[in-house]
């Protein structure tokens, strides 16, 4: 008889809870398949994975209730016109809550335009360039630092290397993101003793470099600094082998933190500079994974690949609208965009909060491969292992 | 003056690849009257082929080559005979269009099968160079350009001296003649596709040491496979030869003088030059 | 059926189109203006390609500098809208004249293979260009409601179907008809071809133009390569061809139909959408080269025959 009530008690607790439930509709658009689906899979991973945890760590608290989240994720197959169109139509057609972004500055800039203009906080881990901040829209939050500071870091280490490297290359792709970063370089640059001798914007389709590597070897440029993207850095670090191009440090924007990419490479990734804004250390702790490197494991379970800053950044996304919905207390789209303004918390992405324009503020931590594992080199706080330098001649490694 | 030197070596290396992308593409579209807007991606298959006896079975990469090539000749002659075949009397411009409906496909194909994935061919010799009067030669780049040649001679001999090649060129000029002769087109065609298609396989072979592959290459090949096919003109393979050269210099020298992002600029600004001024070709004989 | 009554059909469908942002769905409109600006552009495509007998692959950059023309105008210089759509439109003409002149002089492939190369040019120079945002392209202002898009995209596309009507039943269209048919004899009749064909292509690069700047403004975003997109011409040149090349009408089914079906791929199973337009062009050049328009007229005829026929006609 006790248990008869107790099973009517239970089924009618469910009952209420399920009749009560109206999950959070979050959606995006990214990029599953197509030339970019190589890094957009972390995204659409990451939403996934975040959206799982906290749903089974109970939801988020509204009012009185706790609601589950609902992810609605589209392809759009890295055509910048299609995330467009899906952008409304998950705005208007499925109606869903809040929008998280596609990867990619060039989509974050199309996209963030369709958030703003239905009202519909959006944020977004895949866009750094400056564009995406200077247009003054309101409903556009993003999580990874500002393109123009990449190289930051990278610049302070090499005031300290003995002996520092006096000339530089600077190279970038001609997109969005990568014209942010020189831009900001150059200026950086101009404020140590680094004088830049070669300054070169390429195609972002291109696959050879022989002529500017031959340039940075006619010159004996001592350190190199490519902003691009991973198949170009792939290209350029193996053409550099191939035209026995040596310069004391060479760091690019992106790749060097992807296993994958170091895997592409092998041994010829040794000594490679980069740039992360995230590592799975256990330091970085968060309320629904335990901590970074907990989710890194789990992530690889899970999905079969090491996770990297493109999809903490994707987790924070995620659990900066719980804590934005929690703190306004409500799923209205004004509400919640101006919670978002004011977060401020800790995750296994780092410090969660956005400045005034709507973006992050994480320090870049330079990475080095060494013997084909990552190394944090110098972070905030400054040097954290030794760096090789200079890079040996590719003749004697 | 050593920049330049290097530069041009550079070029020259890069030419012979180009004018090995250009020959299937050339072959077809002079034999057949067939542009295939889907060359590109026939190289980027090539290139998978390479990297999957490669990295699978652990065959060098020019070891592998032949059976790239063998392998894209059976697919071309498939598509050719059963596909193209069809349309073949249709206005040209059906071809083009046909062709560009195969690239998508296939590139959609690559892309299921093979992951968006960046891929590398790297055998252990990949970064070996030599230094030649001052210039960092890169020994693939060397082997590639070597290979091409061998193939581009391989294709004029084959086309002048072997009785199939004569049919092919028959055929290509006088199809009524040619059937008196008994010759049986929808063969003869769908071998000529199978040729191409296996020349497309083996500069993706090259391509895929040289660069990195992805399903997406296709387009951008095709591209400058037809620029070098239009500067050069399509009437033998020297003339392709000359062509990829041509590009593979002015595109190095481009890159260093101008800027690497004007070489696009230039390429495919040669390409309507010569269509408007000399539409045969630099060096094809006036129509 | 009577062309009479063909026109007053269409009368009504125009109407009930605009009415669609009142009653419809913001997808259903977002998919409406896409639909019209292909419509347009096949269309337009229909003028050189249709009527002329000229293959352009090289309409995507008169969408182009008509998009660029709003996006630079409007962002770099504050100008207003319709200002910025009419130096889109002078762009497009200047380009037409300037190398309609040498590239009108070739023929068949080698005209398709030099309007391919024109618009790979312009991609590589315009993102070059300060002027235009180089690679990273422009954000053009916001605003706020798609009725002013739809609107405008529809009334383009009536204008654009009226012109290629008139095409259809002037001089200026037999004489373009004679030079589809035989050039030659055409200019031994004494049809000026050179002007003609110079009037044809700058006709169409108008239309084009003025759909890239409205696609423009509606998207907020202009870069290089959605701009000048070959596979934009592809789709325009498939719609038309599909539709039924050379009839007033054809062009724009073949739009609208083919845009529906991939936008409901797009929308369910996302992944095929791209393959299907692969497959349905193989499909539609092997069994109905001729198009949509011929497809309905013949199969009354032929029935299932008219498959057949077609491959009969074509193959080896």
């Amino acid at each position: 008889m006790k248990n008869l009530a107790l099973a009517c008690a239970a089924m009618m607790a469910l009952l209420a809870s399920r009749v009560s439930a109206a999950p959070i509709e979050l959606g995006a658009s990214v990029q599953l398949t197509g030339q970019f689906a190589n890094t957009g899979r972390y995204y659409g991973d990451a939403y996934q994975f975040a959206v799982e945890k906290i749903n089974a760590a109970g939801g988020v608290k509204v009012g009185n209730t706790r609601e589950k989240l609902n992810l609605k994720i589209l392809d759009n197959q890295s055509d910048v016109n299609l995330s467009v169109r899906q952008y409304v139509q998950l705005v208007t057609q499925d109606k869903v809550n809040f929008l998280l972004g596609p990867f990619a500055s060039d989509f974050v800039l199309a996209d963030s335009a369709i958030a703003e203009k239905y009202n519909v906080p959006m944020i977004q881990g895949g866009g750094a360039s400056d564009q995406i901040f200077s247009r003054g829209y309101k409903y556009i939050f993003g999580t990874l630092p500002p393109a123009s500071d990449y190289f930051d870091s990278t610049l302070d280490l090499m005031g300290q290397l003995k002996p520092p490297p006096a000339t530089l290359a600077l190279l970038y792709a001609d997109d969005a993101f990568d014209v942010s970063v020189a831009d900001g370089t150059r200026k950086d640059a101009s404020k140590t003793k680094l004088k830049i001798v070669v300054d070169q914007r390429y195609s972002s389709k291109a696959s050879d470099f022989n002529s500017i590597l031959s340039l940075i070897k006619s010159q004996n440029v001592d350190a190199i600094l490519v902003a691009g993207h991973e198949t170009e850095v792939l290209n350029f670090i193996r053409q550099a082998k191939t035209l026995n191009v040596n310069p004391k440090l060479y760091s690019f924007t992106v790749g060097v933190p992807s296993a994958d990419f170091r895997a592409a490479l092998g041994q010829d990734a040794n000594y490679a500079f980069g740039m992360s804004s995230w590592v799975p250390s256990a330091a970085l702790k968060d309320e629904y994974f335990g901590n970074a490197e907990q989710f890194a494991n789990e992530y690889k379970k899970r999905f079969g690949y090491e996770p990297d800053y493109h999809a903490a950044s994707a987790v924070a996304d995620v659990q900066a609208f719980v804590k934005a919905i929690e703190s306004a207390n409500s799923i209205d789209p004004v509400k919640v965009r101006d919670a978002i303004a004011k977060v401020d918390f800790d995750s296994l992405y780092g410090r969660v909060r956005f400045n005034s324009a709507g973006q992050i503020n994480l320090p870049q931590t330079v990475v080095q491969v060494q013997k084909g594992k990552l190394v944090p080199i110098y972070g905030p706080k400054g040097m954290l292992e030794q760096p090789l330098y200079p890079m040996p001649e590719w003749s004697k490694r | 003056m050593q920049l330049l030197w290097q530069i041009l070596v550079n070029g020259v290396l890069l030419g012979g690849l180009y004018a090995l992308m250009a020959l299937g593409l050339v072959l077809v579209w002079g034999v057949l009257n067939i542009v295939n807007l889907a060359h590109g991606a026939l190289i980027m298959l090539g290139a998978y082929a390479c990297y999957y006896l490669f990295t699978g079975l652990g065959w060098d990469p020019f070891a592998a080559l032949p059976v790239a090539m063998v392998l894209l000749f059976c697919l071309g002659y498939v598509i050719q005979r059963y596909v193209l075949n069809l349309i073949i009397r249709a206005p040209m411009f059906n071809t083009l269009l046909i062709t560009f409906g195969f690239e998508v496909v296939i590139t959609y194909l690559a892309q299921i099968a093979f992951s968006a994935d960046f891929r590398t061919i790297n055998p252990s010799y990949a970064g070996a160079n030599f230094s030649f009067l001052g210039a960092t030669v890169p020994l693939v780049r060397l082997l590639a350009f070597a290979v091409a040649l061998a193939l581009t001679l391989g294709l004029w001999l084959f086309l002048e001296h072997t009785r199939i090649g004569r049919a092919i060129r028959a055929t290509a000029q006088n199809l009524i003649a040619a059937r008196l002769y008994g010759v049986n087109p929808r063969h003869l065609y769908a071998l000529t596709f199978g040729i191409g298609a296996a020349l497309a396989g083996a500069a993706g072979t090259l391509y895929g040491v040289v660069s990195q592959i992805n399903p997406y290459i296709g387009s951008g090949l095709t591209g400058k496979s037809f620029a070098i096919a239009i500067i050069g003109g399509l009437d033998k393979s020297i003339y392709v030869l000359a062509g990829g050269l041509f590009l593979g210099i002015v595109e190095a020298v481009t890159a260093l003088y101008i800027g690497p992002t004007y070489t696009d600029v230039v390429s495919f600004g040669i390409l309507v030059l010569v269509l408007i001024v000399r539409p045969t070709g630099l060096l094809g004989r006036t129509a | 059926m009577k062309f009479s009554t063909k026109l007053a059909l269409a009368g009504v469908g125009i109407a009930l189109l605009a009415t669609v942002p009142w009653w419809g769905s913001a997808v259903l409109v977002q998919f409406g203006i896409n639909a019209l600006i292909l419509a347009t552009l096949a269309q337009s495509w229909n003028i050189i390609g249709g009527y002329t007998g000229y293959p352009s692959f090289g309409n995507s950059v008169f969408y182009g500098l008509g998009g660029y023309g709003v996006a630079i105008a409007m962002v770099q210089y504050g100008l207003p809208f319709p200002v910025g759509l009419a130096i889109g439109i002078g762009l497009a003409v200047g380009f037409a004249i300037l190398l309609g002149l040498p590239v009108l002089r070739l023929r068949g492939h080698y005209f398709a293979i030099a309007t391919l190369g024109l618009a790979e040019v312009m991609t590589a120079i315009v993102s070059n260009l300060e002027i235009a945002g180089r690679n990273v392209g422009l954000i053009l202002p916001l605003v706020k409601g798609d009725v002013l898009f739809f609107e405008l995209s529809l009334i383009l596309l009536v204008v654009t179907t009226l012109a290629v009507m008139w095409i259809s039943r002037s001089r200026f269209g037999f004489g373009l008809i004679a030079i589809r048919e035989n050039e030659q004899a055409a200019a031994v009749m004494g049809v000026n071809t050179t002007l003609y064909k110079i009037l044809a292509f700058a006709l169409c690069s108008v239309f084009a133009a003025v759909a890239g700047g409205i696609h423009a403004y509606w998207i907020t975003y202009l870069d290089p390569g959605s701009a000048f997109d070959v596979a934009l011409n592809v789709k325009m040149i498939i719609m038309a061809v599909f539709g039924g090349p050379g009839t007033i009408f054809g062009p724009v089914l073949g739009a609208f139909v083919l845009s529906a079906i991939s936008e409901i791929l797009a929308a369910k199973v996302t992944s095929l959408a791209s393959i299907f337009f692969g497959i349905v062009i193989v499909a539609a050049i092997v069994f109905m080269p001729r198009g949509f328009a011929d497809l309905v007229r013949r199969f009354r005829q032929s029935g299932w025959r008219y498959f057949q026929e077609n491959i009969r006609t074509y193959r080896v």
